[in-house]
């Protein structure tokens, strides 16, 4: 269907095909806890051994640069709060992030980010798919893309997921609602989970061990793909790959249950949603995800309240992104799993006559760790006030383009469909900003 | 009786005022500004900044008896000024975190300042527990602070009864505490839900509270104000309201009638000398007022103001003809690339 290449590690491929091994010969073994699935030896490893893999810290409605990345204290703009020393000489971040301050050296920030849309949809689209829309044709989501370059469509756990417990949104909403894999296809859409969204009916009813299970399924496939084959039918094809996507989700069924993550774990998250559902992405990542992305809404749209809201939500992803980046690290996997924390553009200099911010594109921030991006950066300037980027401007494309290339996916590489025009995976010929990439 | 409301005069500060207080002569006003404190002669209009907080100043009080002006700011301090002066007399870390509002009882003898944080504290985000006393009660003459008492953070505002006896705070999740002042003891209190609303549509967040309080001349009960639920909290278009409880027995007396709000936060509130009326004001998201004065034993709108600006602030003079309105318009670059003066202040005059 694509023009496939490879992301380049071969151990990736090695990873790819002891799963594949490893999964059958769960199979075999008539093992339908996803417990049960990783308590054999050689797949539990290599599952978790390297791969490229992402968690996109969605920070939809777009999060304040002054309360965050770019503060401007002493300034009309800035704001009330103030600003912290990092462990970056010379850098100093909003003082609602004294987490992060103590772990600059492992991020790359964009302190220049400068983008069209300022509009929810259209900003959201454009930060999520690397590229305004071109109708008819539906240019796949980060996670899709991820997913089918570094992802194991075989593998029963959800290889992009999106954990989200808000079920409303307004234009994220709308945008949930839409295709988000585009012309890849719907194998390479999210799996949605996370509060209100919990997956329902993936648990085994206790009436049937484990055993009948299997031997249930094994007839039914037999059957399903016998009338496959005999009458070539394409529904049929689709009923049987649904249904072994549910049986992957049947099997890895504790990954989405948040009571099943240590204590500790949870306590040191914090007992937010977006923080629950950051832990339960790492969780996920560690057991087999390719793409996690955390959303909790659009909480971050504070055209009303900004810095009641802000006092609030800023700490709660400072420490979110503190924890991640530490227990990836700890845990050996930083270095493979980009954590990206953003939102689809900034908020306003002034203050509006409602106590909020509002949208704001031209001069905006982000954050980066891990997964081939190098720490210690911050890449871009803005003007005293934080009107306008004043050094090294960086759009979606650049951005999308830094991402690709530091998962070792081939930002310029064309998309090979039938009946597709002519799409790369970031059109312009534009350069990943070299700096925040190692090697 | 129905009143009328004349702007008489207006003048325009660099940034948003959010607190502010009069001074012994009437004529001349303290203004706690997002970018520092700032005198202001009503009739002349001259203004100068003449000191500063670390972050946004929030509220200013004038004790009469010491002729000095306090403020409270947003890096958590209290400062103290001669009104003479205005110099420096002593100033006080209370807090950790912001000083949302301050409050000087009518004796001169005390002064409250509440702070606090919304922190989540659940998957649903209730708050969490407060890191720090709320609320704080400080010996106005030395800032020795005499009582330090609990409540659930954020607590965004503080009054004292007429009879300097009460103490009430009230704060984000529509909850009021009163504590007796010389004991420090809580004596009463309610919950309302009517102020608060929790994000269905953007986000599953709480938002609002109680911006302002007074106590009814005899001090049985309170007028809070702030903005009802919203399903979009974003949107800022919470009913325009205030509601009367008697805070001894936790019991809602009164509330905004119907037809006589628009939509928008409401977070100024101020009785009247006579006390035979308060006004409200706050911002306009919809409807025709954004400031209205409400007679105090019926209840009914007896005259508005539509300033096209967020209310912040209002002060009676003494005789009660006056209101002193303080507020925030919409910032943004003008054409010369510089920031333009969005701080402003009028002042209204009061006819029957």
């Amino acid at each position: 269907m694509v023009r496939r290449e490879d992301c380049g590690s071969p151990e990736h491929q090695a990873h790819r095909r002891l799963f594949l091994q490893g999964s059958m010969a769960a199979g075999v073994a008539s093992v339908a806890s996803f417990n049960g699935l990783f308590s054999i030896p050689t797949l539990a490893q290599e599952t978790k051994k390297r791969g490229k893999k992402c968690i996109l810290l969605w920070l939809c409605g777009a999060p304040s640069q002054f309360e965050t990345w770019d503060p401007k204290p002493g300034t009309i703009t800035g704001g009330p709060f103030g600003s912290i020393a990092t462990s970056l000489p010379g850098i100093r971040i909003s003082s609602l992030m004294p987490r992060c301050a103590t772990i600059m050296d492992k991020l790359g920030v964009i302190r220049s980010m400068s983008t069209e849309p300022s509009e929810h949809f259209q900003g959201i689209d454009v930060l999520t798919r690397g590229e305004a829309p071109r109708p008819p044709f539906t240019r796949p989501i980060l996670g899709s893309v991820v997913a089918e370059r570094l992802g194991q469509l075989d593998s029963p756990v959800p290889q992009f997921v999106l954990l989200d417990p808000c079920p409303e949104g307004n234009e994220f909403k709308s945008f949930k609602a839409g295709n988000w894999a585009g012309w890849l296809g719907a194998e390479y859409g999210p799996v949605r989970s996370g509060g209100e969204y919990a997956i329902a009916d993936i648990l085994r009813p206790e009436s049937i061990d484990g055993l009948d299970h299997e031997d249930r399924e094994a007839l039914r496939s037999f059957l399903s793909r016998k009338y496959q084959n005999d009458q070539r039918s394409q529904a049929a094809a689709g009923y049987n790959a649904a249904f072994d996507r549910v049986r992957g989700l049947m099997s890895c069924a504790p990954l989405f249950d948040l009571e099943t993550l240590p204590v500790a774990d949870r306590d040191r998250y914090g007992p937010g949603a977006f923080a629950q559902h950051a832990l339960q992405a790492r969780h996920l990542i560690e057991n087999g995800s390719t793409f996690v992305m955390v959303a909790n809404g659009m909480p971050w749209d504070n055209h009303v309240f900004q810095h009641e809201m802000h006092q609030m939500l800023v700490p709660e992803l400072d420490n979110v992104l503190f924890q991640l980046v530490m227990d990836l690290e700890q845990r050996g996997m930083l270095e493979d799993t980009l954590v990206i924390a953003m939102g689809e553009f900034g908020r306003t200099p002034w203050l509006n006559e409602a106590r909020g911010r509002d949208h704001y594109s031209k001069a905006w921030s982000m954050a980066m760790a891990g997964g081939g991006i190098r720490g210690g950066v911050v890449v871009g300037k803005t003007d005293p006030m934080g009107f306008e980027v004043t050094e090294n401007a960086i759009d979606n494309r650049r951005l999308f383009a830094t991402i690709f290339t530091a998962l070792g996916i081939d930002a310029k590489e064309q998309y090979d469909l039938p009946d597709l025009p002519t799409f790369h995976r970031v059109e312009g010929n534009v350069q990943p900003i070299d700096e925040l990439l190692i090697g | 009786m129905q009143k009328t409301l004349t702007r008489i005069h207006d003048l325009k500060l660099p940034t948003a005022i959010l607190g502010a207080c009069l001074l012994g002569d009437q004529n001349e006003m303290v203004a706690a500004c997002m970018d520092g404190i700032y005198r202001v002669e009503l009739a002349t209009k001259a203004h100068r900044r003449v000191a500063e907080h670390e972050s946004y100043v929030s509220s200013a009080v004038y004790l009469p008896e010491s002729r000095v002006f306090v403020t409270g700011g947003y890096d958590g301090k209290l400062k103290w000024f001669s009104a003479q002066d205005n110099a420096l007399i002593r100033e006080q870390k209370v807090h950790s975190f912001w000083s949302w509002d301050l409050a000087a009882s009518a004796d001169g003898r005390w002064l409250a300042s509440v702070t606090g944080q919304y922190l989540a504290g659940d998957y649903k985000y209730a708050p969490a527990k407060e890191t720090e006393p709320s609320v704080r009660i400080l010996d106005a003459s030395d800032g020795r602070v005499v009582y330090s008492l609990p409540h659930t953070p954020s607590v965004q505002s503080v009054v004292f009864s007429h009879d300097s006896q009460w103490v009430a705070a009230g704060n984000l999740m529509g909850q009021v505490r009163v504590w007796e002042v010389a004991s420090g003891v809580e004596v009463g209190g309610f919950e309302t839900k009517d102020f608060t609303s929790w994000g269905i549509i953007k986000s599953h967040c709480y938002l609002g509270g109680i911006f302002a309080m007074e106590f009814t001349p005899d001090d049985q009960e309170l007028i809070i104000c702030g903005m009802g639920d919203m399903r979009d909290p974003m949107a800022g278009n919470g009913k325009q309201l205030w509601q009367r409880w008697n805070w001894k027995e936790s019991k809602l007396v009164s509330q905004t009638l119907d037809k006589q709000s628009g939509e928008g936060l409401m977070e100024a509130l101020c009785m009247h000398p006579a006390q035979d009326s308060f006004v409200m004001g706050g911002r306009l998201r919809g409807g025709d007022w954004n400031g209205a004065l409400f007679d105090i034993a019926s209840g009914e709108r007896i005259g508005t103001i539509k300033s096209g600006y967020r209310i912040t602030e209002f002060l009676f003079n003494e005789r009660g003809e006056l209101i002193v309105v303080g507020g925030q318009g919409q910032p943004g670059k003008n054409d010369q690339g510089k920031f333009s003066d969005f701080g402003r202040i009028e002042v209204y005059e009061i006819k029957s």
